[in-house]
């Protein structure tokens, strides 16, 4: 019943410590060769917090992402999250530890459903082993219908019911991205990283989006970080932003000092003189 | 335990006789009490992809915490209720919470503006509201200033509300449930007591009717008014243990109101609701409901996508389609004329019926249905034969907002495809003077609200008048044949509806537009614009050649074929109805022309005052007139067609 949506179980707050995602990089540097993507990055994300990574193209920022979520292997720096050293760990034990994200360009399964795609992402989550499942123990069925009924939870908050059993390979670019985002929650990552979730979407599914975002931010009080370049949405979700440029943090703050800093709108918009 | 209602059983009169002194809450305690948890559940729900059952007693349960925490709230015996919300569990919970407390419910649509709102909870002077969701919050919270008699509104969705937390003025569904067991606790036998001061003659139910002009009115509907309309299709239906709806047409429309409250709580029934809009057709599958009433649009929509279907799938599917079409067509013509189908013809029907009509009904969740029925506009009679002979059986029904709901359907026995078929059991129909059709049943409103005069006009001799005009045909079945205030009267007085003609002629595939005369003439005449892509497609198949679509409407192999389709469908119209001569006009009526409305309506005078030469010389029994029309060209241009106009006479 409509009436009993409040209160999903995958968004249950347990306790504090249990949905704890401090991030902490520190003196963070990647290079490609002779190329310096990320120079000296440092940056904390607090539990709970709507934090946005902006910047130029070019300026490092899916280069940051990627070596927090284990893609990338950085030269220098520390990547701790909740106290723990996560540096260099590969992308499985990072999903493991709480760290789920979504993808620039859609990296799901398109040849299957929808449902499946989220329920694959349940994986990790799964308890049982090889044997009990091969006979179908009670215990395993218990967990089955448990997963689904999270995975079921995320679509309807998502609004995704009547795609359900659609492939993912014909669904329309838009609610792919709505299905990305289905699936990094699957994962019941306590920090969510986003890369560019509203690209290449149109007006109605940007603010279908912005919705989503909000009620997972403000209602069930998930850590977010999010890179995007539509500076409206940035400035009205986030909390706190940073700024990079040329792989270098160039400002942070709330969005209305970075809106107000110079550097930034420098960035942005080239010198002075040359504008 | 066991059900409350058996309609095979001899305890069968006495029951009926009981609960024609209930109201719906009394008779939601009595199922409860029959039923219990055992049993088809009175409720099913989709949600987070699995079918949630709500049984009997559960059902009660809800009922009884929304009325006691509506009573924490303030909500007094006599007080009104509006709901804006969806088909749901909670429009049920909610409404029968309401009437459990001697209150009535108004239900208004999701879809309407603030202002809207406003003006209506205004009439009814609602002291609380139940709403779907955040949207319809946003909606009243606009016109928060405009509804001061509104104590409380209760959202049933709570998606979205979190930034609404402080707002006094707003509780949720779940915190009210929340209230009504805390007050229950406190006050134990309270509900009961509230539901047995309930009277059957109280009003429970306030509906609007769809007011064509100015202010819709609000019709009064009794406890007694559901409960009668629920005894009366016990009485028509299949018996059948359990019987599934599942409710698509918004709460605030007579036929699920009639079904929720009237007949799934009388018979104890299953009502069933989809997850979501865009679900339903899965939904629907999954149901496999055994009785359906939907309006015209959805068989049509469903006629037209099975189509598509076919006309995409492969040679073999579609060769199979065709065939079985064909055969089911034929079947059901016979059987509709003879009344029985020759043995000659049963395996190829077997065979059609097992390799086609099954799988393709049970893919659209019809393989199930006993009883499918279509309301509201008139329908085609080929959207029916096409049901009819893939073995659904689809029917017409009839019944208005102001008459408790349907009261009127073909019966199984004898369907008449373009009737609206007899009246239910306890619902008696009869013919006015003017040709209006007359209805009397217990199932009949109290009145509207506040308006003595209308209430007043709604009756004669203590018969409902539908508005409708109509005839009964000599089986007795009623045919509708338009607004009463719409029709048009020929020199002898006969009513027609030029409206129901045309919509008859614009079934044939053949005929794009027909334009009907005759008001104060001795009989009636057409004309007709031929189907340029149709009758083109026609006229090459039979090796015609043709040039513009003026050649095309004059050729005489043409004129034999649309001669034809009148011919067809004069013979299904009563005498004084049929067209007796026609023109096939030699241009296509255009909005451009001013001939018809931007939205393709036929502009009737005007097009009178245009062609009134050709119309008098089809009175004066001239055999062709010679004409000068005027036309305009899409750039602007207008040039003039000369061309000789035959008249034809629709012989028998």
């Amino acid at each position: 019943m409509k009436a009993f949506r409040a209160d999903p179980e995958i968004f249950r707050l347990t306790s504090r410590d249990r949905d704890r995602a401090d991030l902490r990089i520190e003196g963070l540097t990647l290079r490609f060769g002779g190329v310096v993507a990320v120079h000296d990055v440092t940056l904390d994300v607090r539990t709970g917090e709507f934090l946005s990574v902006i910047g130029p193209n070019g300026a490092g920022k899916t280069s940051l992402l990627n070596c927090v979520t284990g893609y990338y292997r950085p030269q220098e720096g520390i990547i701790s999250f909740n106290g723990k050293n996560v540096t260099r760990h590969p992308p499985h034990e990072l999903v493991r530890v709480g760290i789920g994200r979504t993808f620039q360009n859609i990296e799901l399964f398109p040849g299957l459903s929808v449902l499946s795609n989220l329920l694959l992402a349940r994986h990790i989550h799964y308890g049982y082993n090889f044997l009990s499942a091969a006979f179908f123990l009670p215990s395993v069925r218990r967990e089955e219908v448990r997963h689904r009924r999270i995975v079921e939870e995320i679509i309807d908050f998502l609004e995704m019911q009547s795609i359900r059993h659609r492939l993912v390979g014909s669904l329309p670019y838009g609610l792919r991205k709505r299905v990305e985002l289905g699936r990094a929650l699957a994962l019941e990552p306590k920090l969510l990283i986003l890369d560019e979730p509203f690209a290449g979407m149109n007006l109605e599914e940007k603010e279908d989006m912005v919705r989503f975002l909000r009620e997972l931010h403000g209602v069930w009080k998930r850590t977010i970080v999010l890179v995007e370049h539509d500076m409206s949405i940035v400035m009205s979700l986030s909390e706190r932003i940073a700024v990079l440029n040329f792989g270098e943090k160039l400002a942070e703050g709330t969005p209305a000092e970075i809106q107000g800093n110079p550097e930034v709108t420098r960035a942005y918009l080239g010198p002075a003189e040359e504008a | 335990m066991g059900r409350l209602f058996h309609r095979e059983s001899r305890t069968n009169e006495e029951t009926a006789s009981f609960l024609r002194n209930c109201t719906l809450p009394q008779i939601l305690l009595k199922q409860a009490e029959a039923l219990g948890r055992g049993g088809p559940p009175a409720i099913r729900e989709k949600a987070w992809g699995v079918w949630q059952a709500v049984d009997w007693k559960s059902y009660r349960d809800y009922v009884e915490k929304v009325a006691l925490g509506l009573k924490s709230l303030g909500f007094r015996r006599k007080d009104t209720a509006g709901l804006i919300v969806d088909n749901g569990p909670e429009w049920l919970f909610s409404e029968l919470a309401v009437q459990a407390l001697g209150g009535v419910t108004v239900n208004l649509f999701t879809s309407a503006v603030a202002t809207e709102l406003s003006q209506t909870l205004q009439r009814i002077q609602a002291s609380h509201v139940f709403v779907q969701d955040q949207e319809q919050v946003d909606k009243l919270l606009e016109v928060r200033d405009r509804i001061p008699l509104v104590q409380k509104v209760i959202y049933v969705d709570p998606t979205g509300m979190d930034g609404y937390r402080d707002d006094p003025w707003l509780i949720s569904f779940r915190d009210l449930l929340f209230l009504g067991e805390q007050y229950g606790e406190s006050h134990p036998g309270v509900f009961e007591k509230e539901v047995m001061r309930g009277r059957q003659d109280d009003i429970a139910v306030m509906m609007l009717t769809s007011g064509t002009t100015g202010l819709s009115k609000l019709a009064m509907l009794s406890h007694g008014n559901f409960v009668h309309m629920g005894l009366q299709w016990l009485d028509t239906l299949p018996p059948s243990e359990n019987i599934d709806w599942v409710s698509l047409s918004p709460p605030a429309w007579i036929v699920d109101q009639m079904w929720g409250l009237g007949v799934s709580l009388v018979g104890g029934f299953t009502m069933n609701f989809p997850e979501t809009a865009e679900t339903i057709p899965e939904d629907l599958r999954e149901i496999g409901p055994s009785v359906m009433i939907t309006s015209s649009r959805f068989w049509e929509d469903l006629a037209s996508r099975i189509r598509v279907r076919m006309a995409d799938a492969g040679w073999l599917k579609k060769k199979a389609f065709h065939w079985a079409e064909r055969t089911g067509r034929r079947v059901e013509k016979v059987r509709m004329e003879e009344g029985r189908v020759p043995r000659s013809w049963s395996l190829p029907l077997f065979l059609a019926d097992k390799t086609v009509f099954r799988p393709l009904l049970d893919r659209v969740g019809c393989s199930r249905i006993q009883s499918a029925y279509t309301g509201g506009h008139p329908i085609s009679p080929d959207v029916i034969f096409f049901f009819r002979a893939m073995g659904l059986n689809l029917k017409q029904c009839y019944g208005l907002t102001e008459s408790g709901g349907i009261f009127q359907a073909q019966p199984d026995h004898s369907p008449k495809l373009d009737t609206v078929g007899l009246s239910l059991p306890g619902s008696e129909v009869m013919i006015s003077e003017d040709s209006e059709v007359l209805v009397k049943s217990e199932t009949v409103f109290k009145g509207y609200l506040r308006d003595y005069q209308a209430t007043e006009e709604a009756f004669s001799n203590g018969w409902l008048r539908t508005g409708d005009a109509g005839v009964l045909n000599e089986d007795g079945h009623l045919v509708i044949i338009g607004r009463k205030a719409e029709v048009i009267r020929d020199k002898a007085g006969n009513v027609f509806s030029p409206d129901f003609i045309e919509t008859r002629l614009k079934f044939s595939p053949y005929i794009q537009e027909a334009v009907i005369f005759g008001e104060g003439r001795p009989y009636l005449t057409a004309f007709i614009n031929i189907d340029m892509g149709n009758v083109g497609n026609w006229a090459e198949d039979r090796m015609i050649p043709y040039t513009t679509y003026t050649d095309l409407s004059q050729q005489e192999e043409v004129e034999t074929l649309i001669l034809g389709e009148v011919r067809r469908v004069n013979r299904e119209l009563p005498g004084p109805m049929k067209i007796r001569k026609l023109v096939l006009l030699y241009k296509l009526l255009d909005a451009d022309d001013e001939e018809l409305t931007r939205t393709g309506k036929v502009r009737r005078r005007f097009v009178y005052g245009l062609y009134v030469d050709i119309i008098e010389a089809m009175y004066a029994g001239k055999r062709e007139i010679a004409v000068k029309g005027k036309v305009r060209y899409r750039d602007g241009r207008t040039g003039v067609i000369e061309t000789t106009v035959r008249i034809h006479d629709v012989e028998e």
